[in-house]
């Protein structure tokens, strides 16, 4: 789960991890309060779950209050590389002598974690990678050392905070360390940590972050409340949020093939087959979600998996892909025709099930008789099939039109 | 002895007295797998039995309070770990502390920094972690053996024995790709999880099937997410002297989205379906489109090299 700057802005806080001073508000009314407490000139900083904002005219100077009415008005409607823009942070201003790139993450590689640091910060680190690779220090925190004073101390002589104090930088390390590891965090990164401060007075610099990302760990959940603090019901997608009700995984597409199958694996399959099917048919159409109905699932959760994916308008035709390890197809295919009795759709389903009980559950489903269910014997089949009948309703309401 | 683990071992069931944990004692235990104890401290003392589960005989399996008297008791080398989330961390520590070498996780939703956690310490004391969040791993047996070892919720009896290798990070997945191949038959088949982080990895399951005589072509199946395919790949065009074909899953994924499993996601433009495929071909390994197509890629491979009959 991405945090927006400003609550990650709050758990560097909770560690004490110098940061400007910021207010986050909604609205201009909201901004210019803010602007006022926080003086001037300030920062306008759109918050948004995506990077390089700035160069979408995503983060401003205002120099007075009419400036940051203004400014605000003009980047609170933007939407920028698809995310809606949800409010902006109003921030001190500070005068930056240098920046530095600090980052903790998983190693999903070496199973530990990783500490990227650079001198170069204040753009994307990859990109300093590549034409920097020299400048980029990669260094390990091991899951079950102590990271303590002492190792936080050696890893900033290590990367080599020039110019700045090596003494802040390590106590900086540590405090990022222990936000990574209290909020089980998954990324906790600092971009720029940056050297402020008046160029000829030497007692006036210091580090401070001026901005951050943290991604949380969704599995890590119930020992935090279920992160409810930073619940963001504004943001998510309306069938994503009914899904997670029913502790479904659902991802929304937008295509028009709904795809439903039990397994992360066999879903992901399947969307890749309709995708392929409606390129070689030269039709183009893509599947509408990914939705997972897990191990061993239940009529009740297929007849609300059925549901959820009928209720996307765009939906033409479903595609189920069954392969009953844990699962009963049998359970399967009563949840389907239950859903089919209740929600009276006209809409074209292709079944396709293999494994525990498949039998039973093809059985079920020709004794329902019902011409808007097709079975196929393949998974490729049912994908071709389904994104076929897909096109020709698009194709018949284009005629009609 | 079959890659990963000798048929007959001695297993413990963590998590056996619960729903889940009932079911697959049940399942492993008519598949013929040594189960000899579960581990529950509050049912300590007692047993379960399970009816007409060994050779249509009933069997009445001992629960303990900890893996250390588990093990005392019974001799037990491996352990499969059914616990919920909130308890994985503590139950995967106390059988790698009870001398336990290899422990298979089914559990889903550990948080990472537990599996960091456990991971590193299985690794420093030469202890096998399978998964988390993985169907487990399903050996079929040596001709001189009658019961292969099934470890974990991979359903039994969709293959029998023959020349294949098969890891893979995703269950519905591995049994897809069984039913594929079912006609050519394995010597192991391995879910090693779709966590991001994991105790075996892609490339470890290679060089175990790498050392395996009986295993002469390995599957692998991946998915978006990570570089494991490509560190796999790396290793394999050095050290790999058997085949292997792979599956890719999650072309169509989008950025930022986690695709159900926890370690899914394309983040940064990094851990694609594409880069994986790109990277597994440049060393000769070949990619199916479809799990379909990739099972058609083995037996090209397995006829090209005279590999069955």
């Amino acid at each position: 789960m991405d945090l927006y700057e400003y609550q990650a802005r709050e758990l560097l806080e909770e560690q004490q991890i110098p940061a400007p001073r910021a207010i986050f508000a909604q609205n201009s009314h909201e901004v210019a309060e803010a602007a006022d407490s926080i003086g001037y000139p300030c920062v306008i900083k759109a918050q948004v779950k995506i990077g390089h904002r700035g160069q979408a005219g995503g983060v401003k100077l205002a120099h007075n209050r009419d400036e940051a009415i203004l400014l605000s008005e003009s980047i609170l409607p933007m939407t920028i590389h698809g995310h809606k823009v949800n409010g902006v942070l109003v921030a001190e201003a500070k005068n930056i002598i240098h920046e530095y790139y600090v980052s903790i993450s998983v190693d999903r590689t070496s199973r530990d974690y990783d500490v990227l640091a650079t001198a170069n910060g204040g753009t994307e680190v990859e990109e300093i990678a590549k034409e920097h690779p020299e400048s980029v220090k990669r260094l390990h925190i091991n899951a079950l050392g102590d990271f303590d004073e002492e190792a936080a101390k050696r890893m900033a002589d290590q990367i080599g905070f020039y110019h700045a104090d090596a003494e802040q930088a390590a106590d900086i390390l540590l405090k990022m360390w222990k936000c990574f590891k209290d909020n089980d965090a998954t990324l906790v990164e600092i971009n720029p940590l940056a050297k402020i401060g008046d160029p000829d007075d030497e007692s006036s610099k210091s580090l401070c972050a001026l901005d951050a990302k943290i991604s949380l760990d969704g599995n890590a959940a119930f020992r935090h409340d279920g992160w409810k603090r930073f619940d963001d019901p504004t943001q998510s997608d309306s069938l994503e949020r009914e899904a997670a009700e029913y502790g479904l995984h659902y991802v929304h597409l937008h295509g028009q093939v709904g795809v439903i199958g039990n397994g992360a694996g066999l879903v992901m399959s399947s969307l890749d087959a309709v995708s392929g099917a409606g390129e070689s048919q030269g039709t183009g159409v893509k599947p509408a979600n990914f939705l997972d109905i897990g191990g061993g699932a239940s009529a009740e959760v297929m007849k609300h998996s059925l549901a959820i994916v009928l209720s996307d308008s765009q939906v033409e035709s479903v595609f189920i892909n069954v392969y009953g390890g844990i699962t009963s197809c049998e359970q399967v295919a009563e949840g389907i025709i239950q859903a089919f009795d209740e929600l009276h759709s006209s809409k074209p389903l292709v079944v396709r099930f293999d494994g525990n009980a498949a039998a039973e559950g093809l059985r079920i489903l020709a004794q329902a008789n019902n011409p808007n269910i097709h079975v196929e014997d393949t998974m490729e089949e049912a994908a071709a099939t389904a994104a076929k009948l897909a096109a020709t309703a698009l194709a018949s309401k284009e005629a009609k039109r | 002895m079959s890659a990963f683990i000798e048929e007959g071992s001695p297993v413990i069931v963590q998590g056996m007295t619960g729903h889940q944990g009932m079911t697959h004692t049940a399942r492993m235990l008519k598949a013929g797998t040594n189960i000899v104890g579960g581990v529950n401290p509050r049912k300590a003392g007692t047993s379960v039995v399970f009816e007409s589960s060994r050779d249509g005989e009933d069997v009445s399996v001992p629960v303990y309070a900890t893996c250390q008297e588990a093990r005392e008791a019974t001799g037990a080398v491996a352990s499969v770990v059914f616990v919920p989330p909130r308890f994985a961390r503590g139950a995967v520590v106390e059988a790698i502390e009870a001398g336990i070498t290899t422990i298979v996780v089914i559990t889903e939703g550990i948080p990472v920094a537990d599996s960091a956690y456990f991971v590193e310490l299985a690794l420093s004391k030469g202890v096998r972690i399978i998964g988390p969040n993985c169907p487990g791993l399903l050996t079929l047996p040596a001709p001189q053996h009658e019961h292969g070892v099934n470890l974990g919720i991979i359903p039994d009896g969709i293959v029998r024995r023959g020349p294949l290798g098969l890891v893979s990070k995703s269950g519905t997945l591995t049994y897809q790709m069984m039913g594929e191949l079912s006609d050519i038959g394995f010597t192991a088949c391995v879910g090693v999880g779709g966590d991001p982080i994991v105790g075996t990895t892609l490339l470890e399951a290679l060089q175990e099937f790498e050392r395996d005589d009986a295993t002469k072509a390995v599957v692998m199946i991946g998915e978006i997410g990570g570089n494991a395919e490509q560190d796999a790949a790396a290793w394999a065009s050095e050290h790999m002297t058997k085949p292997v074909v792979a599956y890719i899953a999650g072309f169509t994924a989008p950025e930022g989205k986690q695709m159900g499993h926890a370690g899914a996601i394309v983040s940064g433009g990094k851990g694609t379906a594409q880069d994986k495929k790109t990277a597994l071909e440049a060393v000769g390994i070949p990619v199916g489109r479809t799990p379909g197509q990739a099972a058609d890629l083995m037996r090209d491979v397995l006829r090209e090299r005279h590999l069955t009959a």
